[in-house]
């Protein structure tokens, strides 16, 4: 449609630009920059997979892969069911929906940082007001974030507090976009609510459930800022999460090649489990 | 048999508004608790420490005194400095991302294909992985301990550049064909007539940039660590960690930081739920 070949090009310069130079150039400076390391007297040389290797030999690095695994295992399906069911929840027109719809969005106005000091405050030992509800109630104070057993179900529970409702918000959309006809269709046959949801709400749901998926996968690999501000991932490593790790190893040790290292395998993880989410739902559309 | 299924759909509305009510307290509570503590006088913050009471929730002495206390110290800094990082984002991210939306939807042009999967890769590409990295780079330009670090990493936005695309895709080609035979040029379609359509996407993009910015973390932590270019976000969480002393003044900045977030979020949230609906709908 255009008169001359260069319009669209110079149209699109700007944000292509942007992305090349603080996107797809950081993953090339990873990779090469973690096979390079530093000298005693400050050189950069190439070392091929040594940092790749350091790390392989290091429980540190284990350990922490590990949490993050764990901690992801459990996160991810939790949240997207937790969203799944506020959005259906709030599907349905009726009354005061709309403020429901707005009071479970209202977290995400609350910045991570100040999530994690705020609720770091409240799931206090001795002054919070959490304990002090379960005093009332009849139940005995709870260390939580103190405890090396109950700091990661903690976190789990606080970054779910502040996440599930951004996540509701994309599975809602999908949910409003599923045709009343097959709705009023399993009415007139006399389909049971659970029939109509296994077999008309989730395969219509398989692509907003599988970007909701990837997309949470990918934030919670990333989750830094209540481990920097309330465990330091303690106590006993228990909170240890991989994005912490490269930060101290950048800027505790000063290990440039570890840490980018730690970012390219973080990377590296996000991609392959990206790709198995997907194909785990393509696979089922396929037997619907 | 009517009047069965009639009081069992009554019984299934009242435990889906109990349902939600009790969802919406869990999630709003502790907001309500922050926001009525930076009211409380210093010493009333923990005076029920550990106990619960109509106190904890009930703030009966208010003052404004931790606010009073934030203006002196460096916290206006910050407040500004998050705020001008935060405008300038939004505003040149809606310029250079709705321009590569108006290419991919108007135009057909050789690499269209590969240059659109790039953008959609680079919004499955989360930002925090390419922290460290990005830091290299940053420093190799010299650019650490600058506005520039902070503002420009977060304008292109493979995210919003694929909103613009799905909304500019709906209007009729029709149209720009018709202002081309009257002589506009592209600029002149793009400005006078695509941009003033979009605006629900628009202001959804906006409150998506501004809420990621005003979010920002990790990245100001490591690339803008001195005192004149620290972020709302790292003064909260600094003081946090080094003087627990100041309670009343610690409430006061997160309040004003959920509260200044709240503001642009009530207003553009009805537009950000249907233009999710719309983009998920690929």
């Amino acid at each position: 449609m255009s008169n001359r070949w260069w319009v669209p090009y110079l149209f699109l310069a700007p944000a292509l630009a942007g992305l090349l130079l603080f996107r797809f150039t950081p993953i090339g400076i990873a990779l090469i920059g973690s096979v390079f390391g530093e000298t005693i007297r400050g050189d950069t040389v190439f070392q091929g997979f040594k940092n790749y290797l350091d790390l392989m030999g290091d429980p540190t690095f284990w350990a922490s892969l590990k949490t993050t695994i764990l901690f992801n295992l459990i996160v991810n399906p939790l949240q997207v069911f937790c969203a799944l069911v506020l959005a259906m929840l709030v599907r349905r027109p009726g009354r005061f929906i709309d403020i429901f719809r707005v009071s479970f969005l209202l977290p995400m106005t609350v910045s991570i940082a100040i999530t994690s000091v705020l609720w770091n405050i409240l799931l206090d030992p001795t002054l919070g007001p959490v304990n002090g509800f379960l005093r009332w109630i009849g139940l005995p104070a709870q260390p939580f974030f103190r405890s090396p057993d109950q700091a990661l179900p903690t976190l789990i529970a606080v970054v779910s507090w502040k996440g599930v409702g951004y996540w509701m918000v994309f599975l809602l959309a999908g949910l409003l976009a599923i045709p009343k006809e097959l709705d009023e269709a399993a009415d007139l046959d006399g389909v049971s609510a659970w029939q109509r949801f296994r077999f008309i709400t989730l395969p219509m749901m398989r692509r907003p459930l599988a970007f909701v998926l990837v997309a949470d996968t990918a934030a919670n690999f990333l989750l830094f800022a209540p481990v920097y501000v309330i465990t330091h991932g303690g106590p006993n490593e228990s909170t240890h999460l991989l994005m912490f790790e490269s930060y101290q190893s950048a800027f505790a040790f000063l290990n440039h090649g570890r840490s980018l290292a730690i970012s390219t395998v973080i990377l590296t993880i996000i991609l392959i489990t990206a790709l198995f989410e997907l194909r785990l739902f393509n696979t089922k559309k396929g037997e619907a | 048999m009517n009047d069965v299924v009639a009081s069992s759909s009554r019984l299934m509305t009242v435990l889906r508004y109990a349902a939600l009510i009790v969802i919406a307290v869990v999630l709003l509570l502790p907001v309500y608790w922050l926001i009525m503590s930076s009211f409380r006088p210093a010493e009333q913050i923990f005076a029920n420490s550990g106990r619960f009471g109509i106190e904890t929730l009930i703030p009966f002495e208010l003052t404004l005194q931790n606010y009073r206390d934030i203006l002196a110290g460096g916290f206006p800094r910050a407040l500004f400095n998050s705020l001008f990082v935060s405008f300038m984002t939004v505003a040149l991210g809606i310029l250079v991302n709705s321009m590569a939306g108006f290419a991919f939807a108007v135009f057909d042009f050789p690499f269209k294909r590969t240059l659109f999967v790039a953008v959609l890769l680079s919004f499955m590409m989360p930002f925090e992985a390419i922290v460290i990295p990005l830091y290299v780079l940053m420093r190799k330009l010299g650019w650490i301990d600058t506005y520039a670090a902070l503002i420009a990493p977060d304008i292109a936005s493979g995210i919003v550049i694929f909103l613009f695309r799905q909304f500019f895709a709906q209007i009729p080609k029709e149209i720009y064909e018709a202002a081309r035979i009257d002589g506009a040029n592209w600029w002149q379609i793009y400005r006078r007539m695509t941009m003033p359509l979009s605006w629900p996407t628009a202001a959804t993009a906006s409150l998506m940039m501004f809420i990621h910015q005003w979010d920002a973390f990790f990245w100001p932590l490591v690339a803008a660590s001195s005192p004149d270019l620290t972020v709302i976000q790292v003064a909260i969480a600094r003081n946090m960690t080094l003087e627990q002393s100041n309670w009343g003044a610690l409430f006061a900045s997160a309040s004003t930081a959920v509260l200044v977030a709240l503001v642009p979020f009530l207003i553009l949230q009805r537009y950000y739920i249907q233009t999710v609906a719309l983009g998920s709908d690929r």
